[in-house]
């Protein structure tokens, strides 16, 4: 090589590693967890309860999620095909009017072809779905896909709405896995930071069964990520902030007996997490789903045992995780009719901005079942 | 814009594939070239919904820039008979990308709570790290290591890929697996 040839490649590599320190010292820094939601007027109400199945056309469906919309509504999103894993699945929406108390008819939003067409590459199948809102309050949609192989070779893909879920972006692909980026998925809801980027919680499951939080911006570009847990036995992470610098996150526990909900905690704003620890409540290697009730207790969702999903509780916590005692049986609660197969899983829990709670779950693998109920009724149950 | 950069990526893999499995060197110059032509053409083209291209992207994702210059080698030597750079530094290379993948793969497995991957987001040890082995291999002569990583860390400074890791741009489980498998034969050759 010629000395002039070799002085230029020196200051090529000055050139790209001024970009790359630039880059470096630019990245954002720690963003703290929303504040606390203020509190939904509790006026003293009557206990209420009541639910019902969502309209669905696909032979199965699992995995639903909802947001609540500006005008009040909710908006559920899930996937439903002939079967888990099937190429006809799809990512289905529907709306709630509280005021109806009914849902409309189902939508699909993202198909495998769909996809397949706008991340240029090839999708075998769809998965998982989560709903949240970015710092414009454009609804949010991350969703799992897999190119090759099971549920070990998915990748998340991420698209927006500003139309409160009517219309939505092209999507685009998340990564997040030096391996072909495969292995991440999604259960977990979302957390817009204070900085106005997302922390979203996921979990890989290639050989490694570990959660980690991943950090987007505003365009849904990976930034940042923290690992929540290591080792082969923890996943579908669950991040519920108390305050500013203060969460608490669970997951489902894919270990050797005695099978039990795992919790980690951070104090300072998710840059470090405590090792995962086992709670008190049981853990049928199922998701499990948790909110924290404005000025209220923190609530769990799961499913109480520790070999089958046949029962879906609700527990309540007053010291953010530490006690627990579980307040109601969904499913046992709800009248007739039951699944064809007792399997209730896969919840989703939140508060709507009138204090009313809502649950979605997998209700027999064939519907998604929606529980609305009120503070008074959660706490009355139990002992 | 990414999509271009990931699609011509992969296609360029197709194509040092095809002239690989074909043996396009043992033909006559004529040939090889129509034939390689008409390769990084089919490669593009849909056949239903995607192309090659978008099929092994689906597999793959995006390419590291060792991988494209391993498949930018193999289309030069069996195209135009040619080698652009000489064993030392495709072992040097090779050397490289073995020994970062011997530090990224096995604690991105997630059995420890070390995350060499999270590096790649933007740490200023990462770049300090590499910087001072890319003066090394500077340093030593060895030209194709650091063209390699310039063209890596320019490409990941123009967001050419989705991805916004450095780490992507600079190793993937294609190219590991390929210095790990070949790195002992090559240097017991030598």
């Amino acid at each position: 090589m010629s000395a002039r040839l070799k002085w230029a490649s020196l200051a090529a590599v000055a050139l790209v590693f001024g970009g790359l320190y630039l880059r470096a010292f630019d990245a954002p820094p720690p963003a703290r967890f929303p504040p606390p939601r203020a509190s939904a007027q509790a006026t003293p109400s009557a206990p209420s309860y009541r639910s019902q199945l969502l309209p669905n056309s696909s032979a199965q469906v699992h995995s639903a999620t909802a947001v609540e919309l500006a005008d009040g509504r909710l908006r559920a999103f899930w996937y439903g095909g002939t079967r888990e894993g099937a190429s006809d699945v799809a990512i289905y929406t529907s709306a709630y009017s509280p005021k109806a108390a009914t849902w409309g008819p189902e939508r699909a939003v993202m198909t495998r072809e769909l996809a397949q067409r706008h991340l240029h590459r090839y999708v075998r199948k769809l998965g998982n779905p989560v709903a949240g809102r970015d710092r414009d309050g454009r609804l949010c949609l991350f969703f799992v896909s897999v190119s090759v192989g099971g549920w070990a070779g998915s990748a998340i893909n991420a698209m927006v709405s500003e139309d409160e879920g009517e219309t939505w972006s092209a999507p685009r692909r998340l990564i997040a896995s030096p391996f072909l980026n495969i292995s991440t998925l999604v259960k977990g809801a979302p957390l817009l930071l204070s900085d106005g980027t997302i922390a979203l919680p996921v979990y890989h499951e290639f050989l490694g069964k570990f959660g980690e939080l991943l950090r987007l911006d505003a365009e849904g570009r990976v930034l940042g990520k923290t690992r929540l847990s290591w080792g082969g036995s923890s996943l579908r992470p669950v991040i519920v902030p108390r305050l500013e610098t203060e969460a608490v996150g669970f997951m489902r526990y894919a270990g050797d007996p005695p099978s039990r909900i795992l919790m980690i905690r951070t104090s300072d704003a998710g840059a470090h997490w405590s090792a995962p620890v086992k709670t008190a409540l049981p853990n049928p290697n199922a998701a499990v789903a948790s909110v924290l009730l404005a000025a209220g207790p923190l609530v769990l969702a799961f499913n109480n045992a520790e070999e089958n999903r046949e029962e879906l509780s609700l527990a309540l916590s007053t010291d953010f995780g530490d006690t627990w005692r579980v307040a109601r049986n969904l499913e046992a609660e709800s009248p007739p009719p039951r699944a064809p197969v007792a399997e209730y899983s896969y919840p989703w829990i939140m508060q709507d901005s009138s204090g009313e709670l809502h649950v979605l779950y997998t209700w027999g693998r064939t519907r998604i079942k929606h529980a609305v109920f009120n503070r008074a009724w959660l706490e009355g149950g139990g002992r | 814009m990414t999509a271009i950069f990931g699609l011509g990526g992969c296609g360029l893999l197709c194509v040092a594939l095809i002239a690989v499995a074909l043996r396009l060197d043992a033909l006559a110059i004529r040939v090889r070239c129509a034939l390689a032509f008409v390769a990084a053409l089919a490669v593009f083209i849909p056949f239903g919904d995607l192309s090659a291209a978008a099929w092994v992207r689906g597999v793959t994702g995006d390419l590291s820039v060792p991988t494209l210059a391993l498949a930018a080698s193999a289309c030069v030597s069996r195209i135009a008979g040619r080698t652009l750079f000489a064993p030392r530094e495709w072992r040097a290379l090779l050397a490289a990308v073995a020994a970062a993948g011997l530090f990224l793969y096995p604690f991105a497995l997630g059995f420890t709570p070390f995350d060499p991957y999270a590096l790649g987001y933007g740490s200023v040890v990462f770049v300090t790290v590499l910087l001072i082995a890319t003066l090394g291999a500077w340093r030593a002569g060895l030209n194709l290591v650091v063209l390699v990583v310039v063209v890596a860390a320019a490409a990941y400074l123009a967001g050419a890929y989705e991805s916004r890791n450095l780490w992507d741009y600079l190793i993937d489980p294609l190219a590991a697996g390929y210095a790990l498998a070949v790195l002992p034969w090559r240097g017991a050759r030598s």
